[in-house]
């Protein structure tokens, strides 16, 4: 993993990690682009809560909760079974911070 | 070509030398005028000037305001906003009036050269027989002599730049080429791609500069037209054809058959990772497409190419085109090239966008009954559909 981080619905960056390359600035920019992607699906009636965006090898996951908006970046592609293992890891982790996603 | 345009300027010797060097960018009747008051210049008729060059400051009047009133006159004409000092200031204020350009007073020889040259840009004829130019939409230009100008002229700007099959980003910030990217390529490579594009010939939008992208491009953008500039730069010899370019190194070149039908370049990831499941091939090798609720392409420019089962056409190719854009900002924030494909996954419908050198591909599928074998034959469907 790249970089991760949790962007609450005001926007705010409750939490991050990233590695020197990527700056909180710019995970807080990435998040509202995913959250715009997300909310122009709904007003099109095909709503949508995760996005998984594959940029080469590298992949951008989000996944959209009421609290707010998670975001991972990994250094390698993914499919539904990493997804799935990622979230498992992730959930308990924003649950037990009062954030729940699913 | 020039055929009559307006100097309004307090600044007399200035006048006379821009004068001198806009003759030269006419014929033997091309008429410049020269208007050092302002008062008097508001009793000309603007419509008459295809080009009218004026200065931020005026004797008797902010030429900012002036330009604004003018091109209410005038809107068919092209305007140059002429300062003492670059300051973004009156850039945005320029660009907001109405100029269409906005440039740094030349105080070498070789500024004004570079600022003629720049000007001659703006008025060079399409390609005879060009099939580009439609109605409505922005004119065919030189992109040398657009980026050259814009980086003269010190601007901030974003360059949506298009060609017959390829679109892309340049991005000038003060004066200098940050940023180009367009799908699978990026950096000095994507700028130099893109400079030979059609033959230079392209169409461009300026758009303002929303956020600085990290810097990719290092060189000074003079050495960089400079070096687009040598037929034979270092590598293999290229064909540029229709927009697009084809290496051919040392082989004979292959005839325009054969090249329409490798036009669309392969996405940058055109084979799955190998613990993705396998999709489905038929039997001549193919991959059938996945039974899908809808599935449409736009080009790179928002244009709806092609689609089935699309019941509003408009907005599914602005949906299409808004992914793009957005993600292809956040593609310069975390640094990579575009993306190769997008899956958003719902409660009710699953989407795969699938992006390739000619624009982008959307599928909707149920989820209910969608599993990850059938978007990934999606994917590979797409991937074919780009040879």
């Amino acid at each position: 993993m790249i970089a991760a981080a949790f962007v609450s619905e005001g926007g705010k960056l409750s939490g991050w990690c990233a590695n020197s390359v990527i700056t909180p600035d710019n995970l807080c920019f990435i998040a509202e682009t995913c959250r715009g992607i997300l909310s122009a699906n709904r007003a099109e009636q095909r709503p949508a809560q995760t996005g998984v965006v594959a940029f080469g090898n590298r992949t951008l996951v989000f996944r959209e909760g009421e609290a707010g908006l998670f975001l991972a970046y990994l250094d390698s592609p993914t499919n539904d079974a990493v997804l799935k293992w990622l979230f498992n890891q992730v959930n308990p982790l924003l649950e037990a911070e009062g954030v729940k996603l699913d | 070509m020039l055929h009559q345009a307006l100097i309004l300027t307090s600044h007399r010797e200035y006048a006379q030398a821009m004068r001198q060097g806009l003759l030269k960018l006419g014929h033997e009747k091309t008429r410049i005028d020269v208007e050092l008051d302002a008062a008097r210049a508001m009793q000309l008729a603007p419509q008459q000037y295809e080009l009218i060059l004026l200065d931020t400051v005026l004797d008797t009047m902010d030429g900012l305001q002036l330009l604004q009133l003018i091109k209410q006159q005038s809107p068919a004409s092209k305007f140059i906003i002429v300062s003492d000092s670059a300051d973004e200031t009156s850039r945005a204020v320029a660009y907001q009036n109405g100029a269409d350009f906005f440039l740094e007073r030349p105080r070498t020889p070789e500024a004004f050269a570079l600022a003629l040259e720049a000007i001659r840009g703006l008025f060079k004829p399409n390609v005879a027989g060009e099939p580009l130019q439609k109605e409505g939409d922005s004119p065919v230009v030189n992109i040398r002599d657009i980026v050259q100008m814009r980086c003269l002229s010190g601007d901030s700007v974003l360059l949506l730049v298009r060609s017959q099959f390829q679109s892309g980003d340049i991005f000038i910030f003060r004066g200098e080429i940050f940023h180009a990217q367009y799908p699978g390529k990026s950096g000095e490579v994507a700028l130099q791609d893109m400079l030979r594009w059609n033959g230079g010939l392209v169409r461009i939008r300026a758009i303002k500069l929303t956020n600085i992208p990290p810097r990719t491009i290092e060189v000074p953008y003079r050495q960089l037209l400079a070096t687009a500039e040598k037929p034979d730069a270092e590598g293999p010899d290229m064909l540029a054809t229709g927009g697009e370019l084809f290496v051919v190194s040392n082989e004979p070149a292959p005839d325009t058959a054969a090249l329409s039908v490798v036009r669309e370049a392969p996405p940058r990831e055109d084979s799955a990772p190998a613990f993705f499941p396998k999709p489905i091939v038929l039997a001549g090798g193919e991959t059938p497409l996945p039974q899908v609720n809808s599935h449409w392409k736009v080009s790179l420019s928002g244009d709806l190419m092609e689609g089935s089962q699309v019941s509003e056409p408009d907005r599914c190719a602005f949906i299409t085109s808004f992914i793009y854009r957005k993600l292809a900002d956040v593609a310069v924030a975390l640094e990579v090239d575009y993306f190769s494909h997008v899956t958003l996954l719902g409660p009710h419908l699953q989407q795969v966008l699938v992006a390739d050198n000619m624009g982008v591909r959307h599928a909707v599928f149920d989820t209910v009954w969608t599993t990850e074998d059938l978007r990934v034959q999606y994917v590979k469907w797409c991937c074919e559909q780009s040879f």
